[in-house]
């Protein structure tokens, strides 16, 4: 890792209340790889993607994309430097069509917006469904939407919480696929996922969360054997 | 789709036309019948700007009309201004208000925004009642004479078509989609790079100007205004139902909805004085209940109309 990384949390804090829901988290990413975020439910992983977001505001700590401070800054303009998210819950805009969901994100202008955005319909193959109301749309179509509704951001950073939660295996498996050409090209992915063989197959580095803590980091084959995480998942 | 933007613009001309010409025949009653039938469209298109794109409605948006209403009553009465420059004055005062007020109640989500909005009806009211010597208090205001009905029903006519030539350049334009980004989901707005609070803002500031004017031409019209008169919560009211029975976030809906309900009133007023506060009542929540999206939100999405029909 001789790399400068593209996103550097040191010590980041964040309570709600007496909960301590990010606990001096720690985490480096060098660019153009793939990295995984694990924990048992209610460990601070979406938390974490919040505040790197600037939808929640940390309480101590500090947030460096490519170098500069990024904690504290309001989440739209976190966005426009270069991090882009996806969430738990699906948030598309339901009355907006397919196309225009992915046309406010733009900052080209219209006819790039457009040419980009039907490009990305592509990617996720909903070319055929670019007029129709997001709402209407299948949970799996809607999931993809999102997926190439953040790519209109043009993100070097790309955070993705749960993004195989209700997708069946073959739309699954074309995401994975579309997630690695995005690393291919260039991009830093942070997954958030629950599904143990989807982080082992997919990334090459992963955090693992307890009680807002870090409490491991490395390759996925040393963290399945690593003693505290599995302590985590199924207790001593 | 092109015959059907052909068949609009061909009908948008012969209208406008039509309506022009009309003072040509018209009777006093008329002239006033329509007048305010345009007032109570660029009303509705009004609230619709905000409202109806961001999804932050505004209860109190009366204000901005009371505001109008007097500022220009004042240059009026006080400086003898002309009765259009007096009214534009009225416009720009609307929205150094809404300037003012956006900043911190724009920050406020649903319900609380909707309140506060109303608070600033009921503050305006009581200052204006305070102030005796700029407003006469409770007394109200007396204008001085104008026979200018026509030039009026003019001024009207083009209040309600600037607003709503805006209302289409806003939701044909990215920058109406991202508004409604705002009412769809403002946080995925936000992570997806829209600064959501300088959005609503210009929203609210291009939704005041309308009302401030069409408040001074009515005090004008009118010839004597008093508070109570032009902070009337039920015409807030009435220009959101008139919005939601036409489609709210759509070009012609608040149209729709303003001209339907304005002769629905007039007729049923015409003759049964407190029925057409029922039927409002009943509109509402018909509406609500049956068909949210009003009208042109139901076409729409049935027949995968464009943004601009």
């Amino acid at each position: 890792m001789t790399e400068a990384p593209i996103l550097e949390v040191s010590e980041l804090t964040k309570r709600f209340g007496g909960v301590t829901a990010v606990d001096r988290c720690s985490l480096a990413l060098t660019p153009g790889r793939i990295y995984g975020l694990i924990g048992p439910n209610g460990s601070g992983k979406t938390t974490l993607f919040n505040c790197i977001t600037g939808l929640a505001v940390r309480d101590a700590g500090i947030i460096r994309f490519r170098g500069r401070r990024v904690d504290g800054l309001p989440s739209h303009r976190v966005a426009n430097l270069g991090i882009g998210r996806t969430f738990q819950v699906i948030r598309v805009f339901p009355e907006l069509t397919a196309l225009e969901n992915l046309l406010v994100v733009s900052r080209r202008d219209r006819d790039g917006a457009v040419a980009r955005a039907r490009e990305l319909l592509g990617f996720v193959r909903l070319d055929g469904l670019a007029g129709e109301y997001a709402g209407n749309l299948s949970y799996g179509q809607q999931k993809l939407l999102e997926f190439a509704r953040v790519l209109m951001l043009e993100p070097a950073l790309i955070l993705l919480d749960e993004p195989a939660a209700g997708v069946n295996r073959t739309l699954l498996n074309e995401l994975l696929t579309a997630i690695q050409r995005l690393r291919d090209e260039g991009r830093t992915i942070l997954v958030v996922e629950h599904d143990m063989k989807v982080v082992m197959g997919l990334c090459e580095w992963v955090f693992v969360l307890d009680y807002g803590e870090k409490i491991a980091e490395g390759p996925p084959e040393a963290i399945r054997a690593d003693a505290r995480v599995i302590e985590a998942y199924f207790g001593r | 789709m092109r015959h059907v933007r052909w068949l609009l613009v061909g009908a948008l001309a012969t209208t406008v036309v039509l309506l022009a010409l009309y003072p040509l025949i018209a009777s006093g009653y008329g002239i006033r019948f329509m007048l305010q039938l345009f007032m109570w469209v660029a009303l509705a298109q009004s609230w619709n700007l905000i409202s109806g794109l961001t999804g932050y409605v505004s209860f109190g948006h009366v204000a901005f009309f009371g505001t109008g209403a007097y500022t220009t009553g004042i240059l009026a009465t006080t400086h003898g201004w002309h009765w259009l420059p007096a009214a534009l004055a009225g416009g720009l005062v609307a929205v150094l208000l809404a300037l003012a007020i956006g900043f911190p109640c724009l920050r406020l989500k649903g319900p609380y925004f909707a309140i506060s909005m109303l608070g600033l009806n009921e503050v305006m009211r009581v200052l204006v009642s305070y102030f005796e010597g700029l407003t006469g208090g409770g007394l109200g205001l007396s204008l001085p004479t104008l026979y200018a009905s026509v030039p009026i029903y003019y001024a009207m006519g083009l209040a309600a078509v600037v607003v709503t030539a805006v209302a289409y350049l806003v939701i044909t334009s990215r920058f109406g989609l991202r508004l409604m980004t705002i009412r769809e989901d403002e946080v995925a707005a936000e992570a997806m790079g829209i600064d959501t609070a300088r959005h609503k803002l210009y929203a609210f500031l291009l939704s005041a100007f309308v009302p401030g004017v069409v408040g001074g031409l009515f005090a004008r019209d009118q010839g004597y205004i008093e508070p109570i008169a032009v902070f009337p919560l039920a015409f807030t009211i009435t220009m959101i139902v008139m919005v939601l029975f036409g489609g709210k976030g759509t070009v012609w809906g608040p149209v729709l909805g303003g001209v339907a309900l304005f002769v629905l009133q007039e007729l049923v007023w015409a003759r049964f004085l407190y029925l057409h506060q029922f039927l409002f009542g009943a509109i509402i929540i018909l509406v609500v209940l049956f068909m949210p999206r009003g009208i042109l939100g139901v076409l729409q999405q049935r027949y995968r109309l464009p943004r601009y029909v």
